[in-house]
C-alpha cells in the first residue's frame, strides 16, 4: 500500500540569510538593473558568435569527412545534436533569434537518429549553410518573410526525410541518458 | 519598504559543459553581487565540488555528458551521500520541450528556464528559490519541491474520511 506523502515545510535558512530590507536588489527588477544585466549579456555576444562559427566549421568538416561505419555515424549525429542544441540555446540569448530557430530545426532533425543517409546529410548541410548566412550577415531578431519561409522549408524537409528515422536507436537525444 | 536579496550572501554552483554559457551565468550573478560562484562542466565534477563544499543554489544544464542533468538532480534529492537533499536547483537548458520539463519536474527540480533565456527570466527563478521557497514532498518514488503550483479550491463535498 502506498504510504501517505510527507509535506516538509519550506526551508527558511537561505531566505533568512539573503533577504532583507536594506541591501541588495529588489525582488522586482528595476529598469536600470535590467539594463545593466542586459549589458552583461551583450558583452558576451562576440564570444558567442565566434563559438557558433567554430561549431559550424567543425560540423561542416565532420559531415564531409565521416565515413559509413556505424560508430563514426553515431559520433557524427551526437556531435551535430550537441552543437545544434548549443546554437539553439545561445543564439536567442544574444539576440540572434533566427540562429535559435534554425538551430532548433537542425536539433529536431537529428534527434533520435543514429546515422545520416545521403539525403539527410544534404538537409544537415543546408541548415549549416543557413546558420552561416545568419552569422555572416549579422541577422539579429527573427528575420523577415524570407527567413520564415526558410524555417518552414526546413520543417517540411524534416517531415519528408525523417519519416523513417524515428524507429532507430536514440543517439542524438539526451532524453534516454 | 520592499524586500531585497543580498546575493553576496548566496553561494552558487553552475553546471554547464559549455564554458561560454557557464561564464555568462557567472557574469550575471557577479553583476548581482554574488561572490561565491563555482562552475563545473560535468555531473561527476559537480558531485565532487558539492561533497567538499555545499552551496545554496545550483543552476544546471540538462544536456551534460556522460551523465545528464537529471542524474545530478537524482543524486541530490535521493542519494544517501547527497550533500543536501533540499538544495534549490534551477534547470537552465535548451532541452526545453515539454517532456524534458516534465522529467526534470518529476526528478525534483525547483525551477525550469528554457534557453535562450533573458535576464528577467533568470532573475525571477532566483527570486523564487531564494525568497519564496516551496514546501518539499516526500512520497513514494518522489522527493522534491511540491509540484502543485496553484491551489485550486474544491467546491464539492469532502468524501475522504479524514477530511469530513
Amino acid at each position: 500500500m502506498a504510504r501517505r506523502a510527507q509535506i516538509i515545510p519550506p526551508r527558511a535558512d537561505l531566505k533568512k540569510k539573503a533577504v532583507n530590507l536594506t541591501t541588495g536588489f529588489d525582488l522586482r527588477l528595476t529598469p536600470e538593473t535590467i539594463r545593466k544585466l542586459e549589458e552583461v549579456v551583450h558583452r558576451s555576444r562576440d564570444a558567442f558568435t565566434t563559438d557558433i562559427a567554430d561549431r559550424l566549421m567543425v560540423m561542416r568538416r565532420l559531415v564531409a569527412e565521416t565515413g559509413p561505419l556505424p560508430a563514426d555515424q553515431k559520433a557524427l549525429v551526437a556531435h551535430v545534436y550537441g552543437s545544434s542544441l548549443e546554437i539553439k540555446g545561445g543564439g536567442g540569448t544574444i539576440g540572434y533569434d533566427l540562429l535559435t530557430l534554425i538551430g532548433k530545426s537542425l536539433n529536431d532533425f537529428v534527434s533520435g537518429l543514429s546515422r545520416l543517409d545521403e539525403r539527410q546529410v544534404k538537409v544537415v548541410c543546408l541548415h549549416i549553410d543557413a546558420l552561416y548566412v545568419v552569422l555572416a550577415n549579422r541577422i539579429t531578431g527573427r528575420g523577415g518573410v524570407v527567413e520564415s519561409a526558410i524555417i518552414e522549408a526546413f520543417g517540411e524537409a524534416k517531415r519528408k526525410f525523417r519519416a523513417d528515422g524515428d524507429d532507430r536507436e536514440d543517439i542524438g537525444d539526451a532524453r534516454d541518458a | 519598504m520592499p524586500e531585497k536579496i543580498d546575493f553576496s550572501k548566496v553561494s552558487f554552483l553552475i553546471v554547464d559543459e559549455n564554458p561560454l554559457s557557464g561564464k555568462l551565468i557567472h557574469d550575471i550573478l557577479s553583476m548581482l553581487g554574488a561572490t561565491a560562484v563555482r562552475t563545473a562542466t560535468s555531473v561527476e565534477r559537480a558531485r565532487k565540488l558539492l561533497r567538499r563544499d555545499p552551496v545554496d543554489v545550483i543552476i544546471t544544464e540538462y544536456h551534460l555528458q556522460p551523465e545528464n542533468g537529471l542524474a545530478l538532480i537524482d543524486w541530490i534529492r535521493n542519494a544517501p551521500d547527497s550533500a543536501d537533499r533540499m538544495i534549490p536547483i534551477i534547470m537552465l537548458t535548451a532541452n526545453s520541450e515539454e517532456d524534458y520539463v516534465i522529467r526534470a519536474r518529476d526528478m525534483g527540480v525547483s525551477e525550469f528556464l528554457a534557453k535562450p533565456f533573458n535576464v528577467e527570466g533568470l532573475y525571477r527563478r532566483l527570486v523564487a528559490v531564494i525568497a519564496r521557497p516551496r514546501a518539499f514532498v516526500n512520497a513514494d518514488g518522489y522527493f522534491g519541491p511540491d509540484r502543485r503550483r496553484r491551489q485550486v479550491s474544491f467546491g464539492g463535498p469532502e468524501r475522504r474520511d479524514d477530511e469530513r
